[in-house]
C-alpha cells in the first residue's frame, strides 16, 4: 500500500491508528511487528522522538518500543488525537 | 527424570524465576534477550525434577535463524516422553506483548498433550501502582492455569511448588478451535484478552515516559549519557585497578616467598618466570573483568542499557551495527574480554558478529604501555599553539581514534559486502520500565562470568604463556634471549619485519607479544638487557632512542600494534562465545595481514617524506 503518513513522521505526543504496511516492508518484519501489537486498528502513541533520527518511542498497549526508521517509515498510519 | 519446560517472551523475568526455583545462577538482566542458551537445573524442592530454561521469544514463529534453532528445539523437547509440563512465564505489566506468545505456547501444548501452567509474573510491581489483573478470569478464558507470582520477591512461588509436586501428571483434552488455529487469529485473541483481564491505565508508562523524557532529551539525554559512560569508563580502570595491583602484587609476593626455598635453578626459573608469570597473565584481568559486569549488570537492570542503545543506534547503524553495539564497544577500550561476553545482548545474530569483529580494534589497557613506549621513544615531548597541545598527547589521542575508525570501517566494509545482508533482525527494541537494580543477581552474574573467564580462558592463556618461556630459556638457560629457541625464531622471521625496518630483537617482541600485548615491554627489556622495564619504562626508551631506530619504523609499530590481534585471552574467549573457531582464525589472520600492510605502507610513506 501507498503511504501518505507513516509512523516515522509522528512526533512526540501525537496519537494515531495504524492503517497497514507498505509492501517494501519484508513479510517477517510485518509478522514480528503485529506480534508486538502493531496491527491495523490498533491505536499508538508516540513518547518519544529523539534528535539526531534516533529511532523513535512508540507506546502500543501497553507496552513501549523503539523502532528506527528502516521499519517506522514502512508502516502507514492516520493521526487520530492532538499532540499533547 | 521428568522434565520440565520454562519458557516465556524476553524480559518475563523467566531467569530470575529459574534461579529461584532451581538456586542456580543464570544471568538475568532487564533487558530484552539476555538468555541466550538453553540452561538445566535441579528443583530445589523437588530434586526428581529437572527445569530447562529456553531463551526468551516474542513468538514460536521464528523469523531468524537463531530463533528458528531456539522454536525447532522447544518443539522437539514437547515431544519428548519425559517432559512433563510446561510453565509459560508471561510479563503481567505488559500483557498483551506476552499473550499472543502464551497463546502459541498453550496451542503446541494441546497438540502434544503437554499439560502447562501459566506464571503471570511482576505482580508485585502492579501492586505497588494499586493495579490488578484478573487472574481467574483468564483462566477461564485460557483454560489453563494462571498463578500470579513475583519472581524478585518470592510471591507464589509455594504455589507453583505445589503445583508441579502434583504427582499425576494432568494430560489436557485437545480442543479442536485451539489446536488448529492460526497465528493471526491468535493475535486478535491475545489483544481481546489483554483489554479484557489486563490492568486498566497507563500509570507505569507514564512513570517510565517521565524519566524518558530526561534520558531520551536532546540535551539531558546526551549529557546524561556522557556521564554514564564517563562512569563505566572510570570504573573499569581507576575501580579495577587497586585490585589488579594487589593481584600483581600477591603474585609476586608469592613467588618472593616460595622461588628461594626450590634447589634446582631451572626449577626456580620455571615457578617465577613461567608458572606465576603464566598465572598472573590471566588472573590480573579478573578484577576488570569482575568490575565491567557488575557496572553493566547495574545499567541493565535499571533500564538504562536500552535507551543507550537507542541512543547509540543511528551513528553506529552507519558501519553496520547496531546501537546495542555500543556497550560492547565501549568495554573493548578497557579490555576486549568482557566486552566479548557483553556482546550476548545483541539479538541479531549478524550484528553480534560484526561487533565482535570491531571489538578487538578498541584500544584496550593493554595496548596503553606499548603505545606509551612507543610515543616517548619516537614523539618529541614537545608542545604546539602557544603550550596548549602535547604532541605526545596528540600522538596518543591520534592512535586511538585511529584504532577505533579502523575497526567501524572494518565492520561497516564487511557489512555492506556480505551475503547475508538481509538476514538480518530490524531494529524494534522493547524498552523495559525502569527499576532500582537487584544487587545479589548482578554480584553473583559478575562472580560467574570472572570464575568462567579463570576456568576457560586461563587453561589457553597459561599453556601460550609456558611455551613462549620454554622457547625462551633453552637451551642455553636463559643466559642470552638470542641464542635461545625463540631468539632463533627472531632470526628466522627477521625477513618479515624487515620491511618495517626493525630487526630480530623486535620480531621476537612482536611474536612473544601475541600471548599479550603487553609483553613487548617486558621482551624488549629483557633482550636489551634492561631489568624492570615494565614498570620504569625510561631507561628502554633512551635505549630505542640511541639505536637509531627511524621514525617511520616506531610509527609503523604504533600502527602494528593497534589493527594487530595479538591477545590470546581475546582469541580464546572469542571462539568460545562465537562458536566458531573458523571466524576467531579469519579474524586473526585478517587483523595481522591489515596490521602488516598498514605498518609496511607508514613506514615507506614516512621514508619518502622525512627521509
Amino acid at each position: 500500500m501507498a503511504i501518505n503518513l507513516s509512523l516515522w513522521s509522528l512526533k512526540a505526543g501525537d496519537h494515531c491508528e495504524i492503517l497497514g504496511y507498505d509492501d517494501a516492508l519484508a513479510e517477517k518484519y510485518k509478522i514480528r511487528l503485529m506480534e508486538f501489537g502493531f496491527h491495523p486498528g490498533e491505536s499508538v502513541i508516540c513518547l518519544q522522538s529523539p534528535s539526531f533520527g534516533a529511532p523513535k518511542v512508540y507506546q502500543v498497549s501497553n507496552t513501549v518500543f523503539s523502532l528506527d526508521d528502516e521499519v517506522a517509515a514502512h508502516v502507514a498510519v492516520r493521526l487520530s488525537g492532538a499532540s499533547e | 527424570m521428568s522434565k520440565i519446560i520454562l519458557i516465556g517472551s524476553p524480559n518475563s523475568g523467566k531467569s530470575l524465576l529459574f534461579n529461584r526455583l532451581t538456586g542456580l545462577s543464570q544471568k538475568v538482566a532487564n533487558f530484552p534477550g539476555i538468555t541466550v542458551d538453553v540452561g538445566s537445573g535441579k528443583l530445589q524442592a523437588l530434586p526428581d525434577k529437572t527445569l530447562i530454561d529456553f531463551p526468551g521469544t516474542y513468538s514460536l514463529q521464528a523469523i531468524s535463524a537463531e530463533e528458528e534453532v531456539a522454536v525447532d528445539y522447544f518443539e522437539r523437547a514437547l515431544e519428548d516422553p519425559d517432559v512433563e509440563q510446561v510453565l509459560c512465564v508471561i510479563d503481567a505489566t505488559r500483557l498483551e506483548k506476552s499473550l499472543l506468545f502464551t497463546l502459541q505456547v498453550i496451542r503446541d501444548c494441546e497438540r502434544n498433550s503437554k499439560k502447562i501452567t501459566v506464571l503471570a509474573n511482576m505482580m508485585d510491581v502492579l501492586e505497588n501502582h494499586d493495579l490488578t489483573l484478573d487472574v481467574e478470569g483468564m483462566s477461564a478464558a485460557l483454560h489453563t492455569r494462571v498463578i500470579p507470582i513475583s519472581a524478585r520477591s518470592g510471591k507464589g512461588i509455594d504455589e507453583v511448588i505445589s503445583e508441579l509436586s502434583a504427582t499425576a501428571c494432568q494430560v489436557r483434552e485437545p480442543r479442536a478451535h485451539l489446536v488448529d488455529t492460526p497465528d493471526a487469529i491468535l493475535r486478535g485473541e491475545a489483544h481481546k484478552l489483554a483489554h479484557r483481564f489486563g490492568p486498566e491505565g497507563d500509570v507505569l508508562i507514564r512513570t517510565q515516559n517521565r524519566l524518558d523524557n530526561f534520558f531520551l532529551h536532546s540535551l539531558t539525554g546526551g549529557v546524561s549519557f556522557f556521564l554514564i559512560m564517563y562512569l563505566l569508563f572510570q570504573s573499569i580502570f581507576t575501580w579495577a585497578a587497586p585490585v589488579m595491583d594487589a593481584v600483581e602484587g600477591s603474585l609476586a609476593w608469592m613467588a618472593d616467598a616460595l622461588v628461594p626455598l626450590l634447589g634446582n635453578q631451572v626449577v626456580k626459573d620455571f615457578t617465577s618466570d613461567a608458572l606465576f608469570s603464566g598465572i598472573g597473565a590471566f588472573l590480573v584481568f579478573v578484577p576488570q573483568i569482575f568490575v565491567l559486569t557488575f557496572v553493566i549488570g547495574l545499567l541493565e537492570d535499571s533500564g538504562y542499557m536500552a535507551r543507550a542503545a537507542l541512543i547509540c543506534h543511528k551513528p553506529l547503524r552507519l558501519f553496520g551495527l547496531t546501537g546495542k553495539s555500543f556497550i560492547p564497544m565501549l568495554s573493548g577500550v578497557a579490555c576486549a574480554i568482557p566486552a566479548i561476553y557483553a556482546a550476548r545482548a545483541i539479538d541479531s545474530p549478524r550484528k553480534r558478529v560484526l561487533t565482535y569483529i570491531a571489538i578487538p580494534l578498541m584500544p584496550c589497557s593493554a595496548r596503553l604501555p606499548v603505545y606509551t613506549l612507543l610515543i616517548a621513544a619516537f614523539i618529541p615531548a614537545q608542545t604546539a599553539l602557544g603550550g596548549l597541545v602535547g604532541l605526545q598527547g596528540l600522538a596518543m589521542f591520534g592512535i586511538y581514534f585511529f584504532g577505533m575508525m579502523t575497526g567501524l570501517l572494518v565492520t561497516g566494509l564487511i557489512s555492506r559486502t556480505s551475503e547475508d545482508h538481509h538476514n538480518d533482525l530490524p531494529f524494534v527494541l522493547e524498552l523495559p520500565p525502569y527499576r532500582l537494580p537487584g544487587l545479589k543477581p548482578i554480584v553473583r552474574n559478575a562472580w560467574n562470568r570472572s570464575k568462567h573467564f579463570v576456568t576457560k580462558a586461563g587453561k589457553i592463556i597459561f599453556t601460550v604463556t609456558v611455551v613462549i618461556w620454554l622457547l625462551g630459556y633453552f637451551p642455553n638457560y636463559g643466559a642470552d634471549l638470542g641464542q635461545s629457541w625463540l631468539g632463533h625464531l627472531g632470526h628466522f622471521i627477521e625477513p618479515v619485519f624487515s620491511p618495517l625496518g626493525l630487526d630480530w630483537r623486535y620480531g621476537v617482541a612482536i611474536f612473544t607479544s601475541f600471548a599479550a600485548r603487553e609483553v613487548f615491554v617486558g621482551t624488549l627489556g629483557t633482550i636489551f638487557g634492561i631489568e624492570g622495564a615494565d614498570e620504569n619504562m625510561v631507561p628502554l626508551v633512551e635505549h630505542i632512542q640511541g639505536s637509531d631506530l627511524a621514525l617511520g619504523s616506531g610509527l609503523a609499530l604504533l600502527v602494528f600494534f593497534a589493527i594487530s590481534l595479538q591477545c590470546v585471552s581475546t582469541l580464546a574467549i572469542l571462539a568460545k562465545e562465537s562458536a566458531s573457531r573458523s571466524l576467531t582464525l579469519k579474524m586473526f589472520v585478517g587483523y595481522f595481514l591489515l596490521a602488516y600492510t598498514a605498518a609496511v605502507v607508514v613506514y615507506q610513506v614516512t621514508g619518502l617524506l622525512v627521509g
